[in-house]
């Protein structure tokens, strides 16, 4: 690579020093001198070194060893400077290869052996300094890393905290927003007798709730249900024809109003929002569309199955307390179990109906006995 | 080492291109994209890695492509290879505003340490490796990361760089302060480092940062006088259409208004 002359360091290198019988301890290092009236590139020469002394060779040049200052050099440090003044200028001697760097810190002459011992002793000093140093950056680089790690794991609790500090008006906007969005894609059967039982029973669910609720029916075959925050529940009139008694549909409204009461979109939506705005801090945008993405989606299909959880259970409770017969929930899920192979949409994120039923059954066993009249609506399903 | 002795020359002002003349079984490398144009009987051949060990095995092939993906370039190397019978030139162009700089490896002593992404093309058999830059200070504050990248051999190359550059020798122990980012390439008998610059006032208000890249002789060392990333900040200040503030388009105030804001 340089073209030094010959090999690097010929005949008496750092394993033959002492055993070269004409010249113990003493070495020709290959260096390369820079200094006034010569070419930028420097010129390769050879360093005599014995230990006492110090000579450059061809062209020989006198090297006051007590003049001379001795420092790091090379771009990784592990180089070493000699320079000296003389009239016409600064010399410098440039060691620069490691095999060389060793040869001649371990000949230097005793004036310049002091100053490479301040040297040493200074690096040990300054190497808890640097450590610390890079340590303090490494931190600070992968902060927001950390950041985004510590939301995945705490992300509920950080979710839920976020919700507490939103105010429920805000929250009743944004579920109109949203509402008002999703409209425009769907034909409203708010005049039909459906839609009337629909509100007479989602008011009787919600008596006395802090949200004040809104129940639409919209025309669409498929088995859905959704609920907005703030308190907006839309039900397919595909959902309502499936069911068979009332009790059914009590089950579903039920649990969408638990979904609004616990606020599990808006907490979902924090955590949309936390995860793809975090991940882009921490990456800085770089690919933040396929990573970020795929954490969102993963995090809002587990949060969902715990919130399914929790809405189904306070949905069962709120039945109960509303004097509703909640062997309808379980029976809905049968018909959809039975319905088709594939879950239909409103399931996907859900449990498996059928551990689902099961679950509900066990749970409704659990509560305590109370009597329930049937609700009185029939024909069932109503006109839609 | 066997080196490409290659002849050139460059064409433009300030938006430089470097047409280099292959003799037959010569060859250039140049960095993926940087082509401009080939003559009839160079063959265009793209290895993984920087081209340089033809011997190598599959480790050292990953070895180098894996330095230059670190450098910011790209993972291929283009060899350009004279097949034909006579003379062929092949051209490289800048891929923005600055000006080409021919180093010839073997005058400076043989390495030359750039900032990332300036390598544009070089006779064959130079290496391209990456140098780490171990002073923490200097990593972060000297403009040039902690990643450069090496040139190594006694051919030619070729480097690019924004505005116009500027080559200087430095004395041994001459010292030169530059604006962090304005440092293009030295070599290693220079030592860069970073310089406070002295007063807290100046460090606020100067304009120059808290940080001078010092560049102690001896040694050259090149200086660009416009970062590309402080041309490119310029061009979306001005740039109406990223929210810029697009004077030229002529506001209410039509030419007034560029009077009132005044001009830099």
């Amino acid at each position: 690579m340089t073209s030094q002359p010959g090999e690097l360091l010929p005949k008496r290198n750092a394993a033959s020093v002492g055993s070269t019988g004409a010249d113990p301890g003493a070495a020709r290092i290959p260096a390369r001198l820079f200094g006034p009236g010569m070419s930028v590139a420097g010129q390769d020469v050879w360093l005599r070194a014995d230990g006492s002394a110090l000579a450059v060779e061809s062209p020989a040049l006198p090297l006051p060893c007590d003049a001379v200052r001795l420092r790091r050099a090379g771009f990784d440090l592990k180089g070493w400077e000699l320079s000296w003044d003389t009239a016409e200028g600064v010399y410098a001697l440039q060691a620069l290869s490691p095999a060389s760097a060793t040869v001649l810190t371990s000949l230097l002459p005793p004036s310049l052996n002091r100053q490479l011992q301040t040297h040493l002793q200074r690096h040990r000093g300054g190497r808890t300094k640097r450590l610390l140093g890079w340590t303090a950056l490494g931190i600070f680089l992968s902060f927001p890393l950390l950041l985004f790690a510590a939301f995945l794991v705490w992300s509920d609790a950080v979710a839920g905290w976020i919700a507490d500090k939103i105010p429920r008006e805000q929250e009743r906007r944004l579920g109109e927003l949203s509402f008002a969005q999703m409209k425009t894609g769907m034909k409203l059967r708010d005049d039909t007798e459906g839609a009337r039982l629909l509100r007479e029973l989602g008011g009787k669910l919600t008596q006395g709730s802090r949200y004040s609720y809104r129940f639409h029916l919209a025309d669409k075959t498929e088995i859905n249900a959704f609920a907005m925050p703030g308190g907006i529940v839309v039900v397919n009139t595909g959902l309502v024809a499936a069911t068979r008694r009332p009790e059914e549909l009590a089950g579903v409204l039920a649990h969408e109003i638990q979904h609004v009461e616990l606020r599990h979109s808006l907490k979902a939506i924090i955590k949309h929002s936390g995860v793809s705005g975090l991940w882009m801090f921490a990456t800085g945008d770089i690919g933040a569309g396929m990573v970020g993405d795929t954490a969102t989606r993963m995090l809002s299909l587990r949060f969902s199955r715990d919130a399914e959880r929790e809405a189904d259970t306070r949905g069962l409770e709120l039945l109960h307390r509303a004097g509703i017969d909640p062997s309808g929930v379980p029976e809905f899920f049968e018909i959809l179990a039975r319905k088709s192979g594939s879950p239909p949409a409103f399931l996907s994120t859900h449990p498996v109906s059928s551990d689902r039923e099961q679950t509900l059954r066990a749970k409704i066993g659990a509560l305590p006995q109370k009597p329930t009249a049937p609700l009185p609506w029939s024909p069932w399903p109503p006109a839609m | 080492m066997s080196m490409d002795v290659i002849d050139y020359e460059i064409f433009g002002n300030e938006m430089q291109y470097v047409e280099i003349e292959l003799d037959p079984g010569e060859a250039a490398i140049g960095e993926a994209g940087a082509m401009m144009m080939m003559q009839d009987g160079i063959q265009m051949d793209t290895v993984f890695g920087d081209g340089s060990a033809q011997q190598g095995g599959l480790f050292s092939k990953l070895l180098g492509a894996g330095k230059r993906l670190l450098t910011g370039e790209s993972l291929f190397t283009t060899i350009f290879h004279n097949e034909g019978a006579g003379k062929r030139r092949v051209a490289f162009a800048a891929p923005y505003p600055g000006k080409i700089v021919p180093v010839d490896l073997s005058e400076i002593g043989g390495t030359l340490i750039c900032q990332k992404d300036s390598f544009l093309c070089a006779a064959r058999g130079v290496g391209l490796g990456i140098a780490f830059q171990r002073k923490l200070g200097a990593g972060l504050f000297g403009g040039e990361g902690f990643i450069m990248q090496k040139l190594e051999g006694d051919g030619m190359a070729f480097v690019h760089a924004g505005g116009t550059l500027l080559a200087k020798d430095l004395a041994p122990g001459e010292s030169l302060r530059v604006d962090t980012g304005c440092v293009v390439a030295f070599v290693p008998s220079v030592d860069f480092d970073i310089q406070y610059v002295g007063k807290l006032k100046s460090a606020l208000f100067s304009g120059e940062g808290l940080f001078f890249a010092n560049l102690r002789g001896p040694g050259r060392v090149w200086l660009q006088s416009l970062p590309l990333s402080r041309l490119a900040n310029r061009i979306v200040l001005a740039a109406p259409a990223a929210g810029g503030r697009g004077r030229e388009e002529g506001s209410l105030l039509g030419g007034l208004g560029g009077l009132l804001d005044g001009d830099e």
